[in-house]
C-alpha cells in the first residue's frame, strides 16, 4: 500500500495469528495464518474492527488468508464482526487473498451472512506477487 | 464380534454414512463419533489443506457441513450422494488401513457434478474400540472446486 506512515500490529505464534498494517492514508491490510487459540481470536476481535473504522472511502483493504485454515466457532465470529464492521464502512475497494480452499469456502459463506459480499472480492495471491 | 478385518471394515463404512449425513445437512454427529478426538486425528479433503489435530479435523467437517448446507439437489432424491467402492483393507496390530474410491454424484441447477477419488483412512484400536484417526482424499479436479465455491457464494446449488 503506497503512501502514509504504518503501525503495525502481531499476535499469535506461527501456528495461528494475525498482523495488522495500517496507514495514515486510510489502507488497512490484515494477514491472518493458521488456527486462531482463543487468546488470538479475543486479540483479533479487539483490534481488526477498531482497524478498519479507519479505512476511507480511498482506501483499500486486504485481508491476506492466504495460510489461514478454516476457523472454529469463536474465530468464525471474531472475522463476523470484522465484516459487518466492513459491510457499513467506506472504503474503495476490498480484497481478500485466496488460500485453502475450505478457508475460502468458509470465508465467503461468512461474508454472505454479514451482506458484505458485494464490497470484498477475492483475489488470487499471484495477484500479489506472493 | 467379528475379525479386526471385518470390524475396520464396518468401521470405514460407517464413517462414508457419516459423510453422507454431513452432506445431506443431518448433522455431524455421526462424524465425531467415528473419530478418535486425538491430537495425532488428521484430515484432508477433496478441496483445502490439511487438518491436523481433533480441534481442527472437527472444525474442518463442521465447514464441509456449512458448505453442504446449502446443496438441495438431493433434498428429493433417495440414491446416496457418494460412497466407498473397492474398498481394501489391511490389519497391522492395533492400527489398521483401508484403501478404495469414492464415487459421488451431485445434482446442481445447471449439471451433474461427479466424482471419483483414490482415499485412505487409517483405524486405530485404542482400548479394544477401533477407530478413525486419518482421512485422506485426492484433491478434486479443479473444476468440480470452482462448483462448490460458487455455490457457497451464491448461498444455494
Amino acid at each position: 500500500m503506497p503512501g502514509g506512515a504504518h503501525t503495525s500490529t502481531n499476535v499469535g505464534s506461527e501456528a495461528g495469528g494475525f498482523r495488522i498494517l495500517g496507514g495514515t492514508d486510510g489502507n488497512l491490510r490484515i494477514a491472518a495464518w493458521g488456527y486462531w487459540p482463543a487468546d488470538v481470536v479475543a486479540s483479533f476481535l479487539a483490534n481488526a474492527p477498531l482497524a478498519a473504522q479507519a479505512l476511507v472511502p480511498v482506501g483499500i483493504f486486504v485481508f491476506d488468508c492466504k495460510e489461514l485454515k478454516p476457523q472454529g466457532a469463536e474465530g468464525q465470529e471474531a472475522i463476523r464482526v470484522l465484516f459487518r464492521v466492513l459491510a457499513r464502512s467506506p472504503f474503495a475497494k476490498g480484497l481478500i487473498v485466496r488460500g485453502n480452499a475450505m478457508t475460502c469456502m468458509q470465508l465467503a459463506r461468512l461474508l454472505r451472512e454479514c451482506s458484505a459480499e458485494k464490497r470484498i472480492e477475492f483475489a488470487e495471491a499471484e495477484a500479489f506477487g506472493s | 464380534m467379528g475379525s479386526a478385518e471385518e470390524e475396520v471394515t464396518r468401521v470405514i463404512y460407517k464413517f462414508y454414512d457419516a459423510l453422507e449425513d454431513l452432506l445431506r445437512a443431518r448433522g455431524t454427529a455421526a462424524m465425531e463419533e467415528i473419530w478418535h478426538h486425538t491430537d495425532y486425528a488428521t484430515t484432508s479433503h477433496p478441496f483445502g489443506s490439511w487438518a491436523r489435530g481433533w480441534t481442527e479435523v472437527k472444525v474442518n467437517w463442521e465447514e464441509g457441513a456449512a458448505v453442504f448446507g446449502v446443496y438441495k439437489g438431493h433434498e428429493h432424491r433417495s440414491d446416496r450422494i457418494g460412497g466407498i467402492n473397492d474398498l481394501k483393507v489391511v490389519v497391522l496390530g492395533d492400527a489398521a488401513y483401508g484403501t478404495g474410491i469414492y464415487r459421488s454424484r451431485l445434482y446442481m441447477s445447471d449439471c451433474e457434478l461427479n466424482l471419483n477419488l483414490n482415499c485412505t483412512n487409517i483405524v486405530h484400536r485404542i482400548d479394544g474400540v477401533w477407530k478413525i484417526v486419518h482421512h485422506h482424499a485426492d484433491q478434486a479436479q479443479p473444476d468440480w472446486q470452482a462448483a462448490i465455491g460458487r455455490m457457497v457464494e451464491a448461498g444455494h446449488s
